[in-house]
């Protein structure tokens, strides 16, 4: 992962586990200054593991909104990002041979940060393209692309998503996979506290 | 020759004329107290507001203190805490670092804003050493020592000794985070720090953000905290480019608000005790005045000129308020000298009472100013030949010849 922000640049090299859409843990392996901080995050809450208070710390709500490892990610996007077919209606804006455009708008009772998310979908290999996000005024403030589009393991996927704050230019966070498995033997226990806690 | 006159009259209805000056006594008495336990009031106030967190005066990045952005630091360089220490009235400066995060204890965790303090220069300037429950203020090594509000360490479930993480954003986008021991426990009565302060020591602050010598702010105290707006005007024609001064009446508008708005009220309440001062005495010369109506028709009736009889009648007001006001000032002398040293505690009945960004302490104590003791003086004079005028035209207007055949 590679962040560039106004005050700092950082590369960091991760390994993650993902079961489902609920459950997944990523441990960092460089720089060695963060080796072993790793997040985890089952249903709606994520803990973020420390090595060198040897502590595990529950992310509160109050902090739900905070950067994720200095990233334009947020603790929020970790968690929301599984359920946004829960939380919000879709509607298909447009329709072209390359594309297709879904618009989303958040349920009543959501409780969700957008205004509103408008998915581009690309029609020959249906990957997303380009995911913008809406504040509650409908200013774009967010987008998210997706790049390197490869087939591995008997699947299509982009391994590469950017993340550009649209009201800060020049920022971004780009998330590029190295190595991806598929199928991998894991259960709902791997994916514990204690789990967290090995280095 | 008046004089005598005047004094003979005063004395001539003894009963009269001590009712007089009692009234004139206890009301300026009770006014000079009042003006004390207000201005002692006011400056628990602003001593709660700028000696328990903010210094009477802020060096910082311009702007820093509008939205406290993490990366407006500064390094604090021998230079310029000398350029400041050589100000006069400077008492003490203390180098600050702030960051916003986590606090947490076993299961539970709460943010709070954390301040990287040198305890022996931060000592200077807020006093927190004296707002201390349990445990103790921070050692002049306070290594990985933390003092934190009693409200944070009652939700966290802390006492003295035991360990708190402390995790935010670091500088380098890496997620701070160290482990910290509860050296004490603070209360201050103002709920925003209580519930969500926490000190340490500057240099593990500095480590932990990946801050290395880097401050937010030089927080300043002064010998009176009413010149922080002039020395932080010449702090700001000197200071280096980028950086600026912030006195508190700047930091708190609300407190210098307050501190003007009671001014005004000061005058209020004076000018409603002397009014109903000031009808008591008018009544009492214009009884004096026409009972002796055939007294003064006499005489004039011997050559009296009206200009002294109108003398001689406000002689007897004026020295009647000079008695009354020397022995209102010493009674009001008193009574502040008691309230100032023993005060009264009303910590049994009220709690403390935040207002304007200051604390209102639930006690009642009075603090000394001349002010306090020289509008009262001047004013009661002013009100006493303000009511004695009348009569004393009246007087003075008196016809000889109808005034001896008055019954």
């Amino acid at each position: 992962m590679q962040v560039r922000t106004e005050h700092w640049q950082r590369s960091l090299e991760m390994e993650t586990w993902s079961l489902e859409r609920d459950r997944f843990l990523v441990r960092i392996l460089a720089p060695a200054k963060e080796r072993g901080v790793a997040t985890l995050k089952v249903d709606r809450e994520v803990w973020n593991f420390l090595p060198r208070v040897d502590r595990v710390i529950k992310v509160p709500p109050s902090m739900m909104g905070g950067a994720w490892m200095g990233s334009h990610i947020t603790n929020d996007d970790l968690v929301k990002a599984s359920h946004v077919d829960e939380d919000y209606t879709f509607t298909l804006l447009e329709e072209s041979p390359e594309h297709y455009l879904i618009e989303c708008l958040p349920k009543v009772n959501a409780a969700v940060v957008w205004g509103k998310i408008v998915y581009e979908i690309l029609k020959p290999q249906l990957v997303p393209g380009t995911v913008t996000y809406y504040d509650e005024g409908m200013i774009a403030v967010r987008e998210i692309s997706f790049a390197d589009v490869r087939t591995t393991g008997g699947r299509t996927l982009p391994m590469r998503m950017t993340v550009r704050p649209l009201d800060k230019p020049g920022e971004e966070t780009v998330l590029q996979y190295q190595e991806i498995t598929f199928d991998v033997p894991l259960t709902a226990a791997f994916f514990s506290l204690r789990t967290l806690k090995e280095r | 020759m008046l004089w005598r006159l005047a004094l003979r009259n005063i004395w001539r209805n003894k009963r009269r004329t001590a009712l007089t000056v009692s009234a004139m006594v206890v009301s300026s008495s009770l006014l000079i107290l009042s003006l004390g336990i207000f201005s002692g009031m006011l400056s628990d106030m602003l001593a709660s507001a700028t000696e328990q967190y903010y210094g009477h005066l802020v060096v910082s990045v311009t702007g820093y203190q509008d939205d406290r952005d993490f990366f407006d630091n500064f390094s604090p360089d021998p230079e310029l805490l000398e350029g400041i220490a050589s100000n006069p009235g400077v008492r003490g400066i203390s180098p600050r670092l702030r960051t916003f995060g986590l606090v947490s204890h076993g299961q539970r965790s709460d943010p709070a804003e954390i301040l990287g303090v040198e305890p022996a220069s931060e000592r200077q300037v807020t006093r927190l050493q004296e707002k201390i429950v349990a445990g103790s203020y921070l050692a002049d090594d306070p290594e990985n020592g933390a003092l934190l509000g009693r409200g944070l360490a009652e939700r966290l479930g802390v006492n003295p000794g035991d360990e708190l993480v402390f995790v935010t954003q670091a500088a380098d986008g890496s997620i701070g985070n160290d482990l910290f021991t509860v050296q004490g426990i603070f209360s201050t009565g103002d709920s925003r720090h209580d519930n969500g302060l926490v000190l340490v020591g500057l240099l593990a602050l500095q480590q932990l953000t990946v801050l290395p010598d880097r401050v937010h702010e030089l927080a300043a105290s002064l010998e009176d905290p009413m010149t922080a707006g002039a020395t932080a005007a010449q702090l700001n024609a000197r200071l280096p480019a980028g950086l600026e001064a912030t006195d508190w009446g700047q930091l708190l508008p609300e407190m210098q608000e307050a501190i003007t708005a009671s001014d005004v009220s000061r005058l209020i309440i004076v000018t409603i005790l002397y009014f109903a001062t000031g009808l008591g005495i008018l009544n009492t010369f214009f009884m004096s005045v026409m009972e002796r109506t055939r007294e003064f028709g006499i005489l004039m009736a011997l050559g009296m000129r009206p200009w002294r009889v109108r003398a001689m009648v406000l002689l007897e007001t004026l020295a009647m308020g000079g008695v009354s006001l020397s022995l209102g000032i010493s009674l009001g002398l008193v009574l502040s000298l008691y309230m100032a040293t023993v005060g009264i505690d009303l910590s049994q009945t009220i709690t403390p009472i935040t207002y304007a960004g200051g604390t209102i302490a639930p006690r009642l104590r009075v603090v000394m100013e001349p002010a306090n003791f020289i509008i009262p003086s001047l004013l009661l004079l002013a009100v006493c030949l303000l009511a004695g005028f009348l009569p004393a035209n009246r007087a003075a207007g008196l016809d000889p010849v109808a005034a001896i055949r008055e019954d």
